[in-house]
């Protein structure tokens, strides 16, 4: 095994010193310590490398291509410079599905990530029973999209769902609701289901924020004779700064790239109300097989997550000032 | 006054809301326990394991599982292994470029799956892969978040261990191997959790890829066997509490690890 001989001649840095290996001859001992050193370490990393070439930096390349041409799902291609996207602008059917996406990450991000820090507070506050609550509120977290789409279709369903009955139960309701016949309220039923699957992932970061918060802090709080909101304010959400702006931009980067749940929970209905822009990608690309379209899509897609993914990390280096 | 009631109003809420996030759970449990037709509220509730054998009869939910399985444990192998040694090079040994390197694997976790769709599948047809289970793994394995963490990890472990194993004459696979992944088993099991759930719950690329109904994974299987149900809920609930049970209870066992991985990885991703 290759791995085998590398091991062998790295060698000890002591015993290349006096007694001057043969493969060195003219070069110093630890230059040539380092090629070996080199070439294990390329050697370690080229696995993943091929990988990642493969798979990863020829489809951005290949796509990139794509999305200059006029490309059939049989592979007929007709270079069309930059048509592609500027249809983009004309497309009436993309620019709400553009809306849609924007309008969802504008509600679900602030409200996923406000009610994520409230569960975290509220169990951060509890000793007895703690590993019960973190366990019910991450649980549906580990359920797949599938899962929770269809728990949550029947859920809603008028006349037999829970959701209905407990409205109706507890007086918030009149007659039925008809969840995922209007285009407001499917979009807050996607937003409920969202939530509900996701929000044990935002709760857990903020709650291993809170535990890192030193004690000693609440403490001098406590001397001053801080009201509990005062204490929330002035020192448990600073502390949290740098785990916000991470749960903002997850969020809003898994909000833009919405799919599943409205592909499974309202089929992007009614008529078209709720269909995304990653939907845009997979009608264009595998229904009505506009590769090169679906393509200029994706990269539009790509470059609003790479914003976002800039912002972050210029807010973040801020923070660290 | 308000000060001291507090306590109590801060267990109540949470108690409340627990219980509220615990009741699709729940229902999903007792509805599938309950023949269709019967009545979950009305008196005559009583256990019925009549769903489970239609939904295991009708649809091959096991199989699906299976696949899911496969393609799950071996992507988080494979993930493992080469992210470490990837990893490990860029934290202990600078050949040149490395750094380059590190770069443009960092700038590309900012690139999202959704965005190589189509290439992938222009890609995998080219290559006969379309279809198969491989083609699940392969795109999986490219992605590069597991180095960052890794890296950020190992760049926190002590040199003294290394230099006392080079000493001994050990190589650096031998370091990699003996060393850096015992040493680092709960940055392994953090990436390995976060990884293995991700594709578990993969949906858009199997979707695309997979036609075959022998090939599907449970995330993509499962909503095929419900759309021919569409006013019954019994069975397509039935169907939803094959897959989630054995995913829970794996959760149950491991909780304590999962959720402090999830916190670690997702913290990590900065």
């Amino acid at each position: 095994m290759a791995s085998k001989t590398l091991a062998g001649n790295t060698g000890s840095p002591g015993s290349a010193g006096g007694t001057g290996s043969a493969g060195a001859s003219a070069r110093s001992p630890k230059s040539s310590l380092n090629r070996q050193g080199w070439a294990a370490g390329i050697l370690m990393v080229l696995p993943y490398t091929i990988f990642f070439a493969l798979f990863s930096l020829i489809p951005i390349l290949y796509g990139f291509r794509v999305s200059f041409y006029d490309w059939s799902l049989l592979g007929d291609k007709t270079f069309i410079g930059l048509q592609n996207y500027t249809n983009l602008f004309a497309d009436e059917e993309f620019r709400s599905n553009l809306f849609n996406t924007v309008l969802f990450t504008v509600v679900s991000v602030p409200l996923i990530t406000g009610v994520g820090l409230l569960l975290a507070v509220l169990v951060n506050g509890i000793r007895k029973g703690q590993s019960f609550l973190r366990i019910s509120f991450f649980m549906p977290y580990v359920l797949s999209v599938s899962v929770i789409s269809s728990i949550w279709v029947i859920f809603l369903q008028p006349y037999t769902g829970l959701l209905n009955k407990i409205l109706r139960g507890i007086g918030l309701a009149g007659g039925e609701i008809f969840w995922l016949a209007d285009p407001t309220l499917a979009w807050a039923s996607i937003v409920m289901a969202t939530l509900w699957w996701t929000i044990g992932f935002v709760f857990v970061l903020f709650l291993a924020g809170l535990q890192d918060i030193p004690e000693s802090f609440y403490e001098a709080a406590g001397l001053e004779g801080a009201s509990r909101w005062q204490t929330f304010r002035y020192i448990t959400f600073p502390s949290l700064s740098r785990v916000t702006v991470l749960v903002v931009v997850l969020q809003t980067i898994a909000s833009f790239k919405i799919f599943g749940q409205s592909k499974l929970i309202t089929g992007g209905g009614p008529a078209g109300a709720t269909k995304t822009v990653v939907f845009s990608i997979y009608e264009n690309g595998f229904q009505t097989f506009q590769m090169g379209y679906a393509s200029a899509i994706a990269f539009v897609l790509m470059l609003v997550i790479l914003a976002v993914s800039l912002l972050q990390t210029l807010l973040l280096r801020k923070l660290g000032e | 006054m308000l000060d001291r009631i507090y306590p109590y109003v801060v267990r109540i809420a949470a108690a409340v809301l627990a219980v509220m996030f615990l009741t699709p759970i729940v229902w999903m449990l007792l509805l599938s326990l309950t023949p269709e037709g019967g009545n979950l509220f009305g008196g005559g509730f009583h256990v019925s394991m009549d769903n489970y054998r239609t939904v295991l009869n009708q649809a091959p939910i096991f199989g699906w599982m299976g696949n899911s399985l496969v393609v799950s444990a071996v992507t988080t192998a494979l993930v493992l292994m080469l992210a470490s040694m990837a990893a490990y090079s860029f934290s202990r040994i600078r050949f040149p470029g490395s750094r380059v390197l590190f770069v443009l694997f960092l700038s590309a976790m900012m690139i999202p799956a959704e965005a190589t769709l189509i290439p992938l599948y222009l890609l995998m047809r080219d290559f006969h892969l379309l279809g198969t289970r491989v083609s699940l793994i392969l795109p999986a394995i490219a992605g590069p978040m597991g180095i960052f963490i890794l890296k950020q990890f190992f760049d926190g472990l002590p040199k003294d261990l290394e230099e006392a194993a080079r000493i001994d004459g050990a190589g650096f696979f031998k370091i990699w191997y003996r060393i850096f992944l015992p040493l680092s088993r709960p940055a392994l099991a953090a990436l390995g959790i976060f990884t293995f759930i991700g594709s578990w719950n993969d949906y858009v690329w199997p979707l695309i890829s997979i036609s075959d109904k022998a090939y599907m994974t449970i995330t993509l299987g499962l909503p095929m066997f419900q759309s021919s149900y569409n006013q019954e809920y019994a069975l397509p609930m039935t169907a939803n509490a094959l897959a989630a049970i054995p995913v829970l209870i794996v959760f149950l066992i491991f909780q304590k690890q999962i959720i402090k991985g999830i916190a670690f990885t997702g913290g990590k991703e900065m």
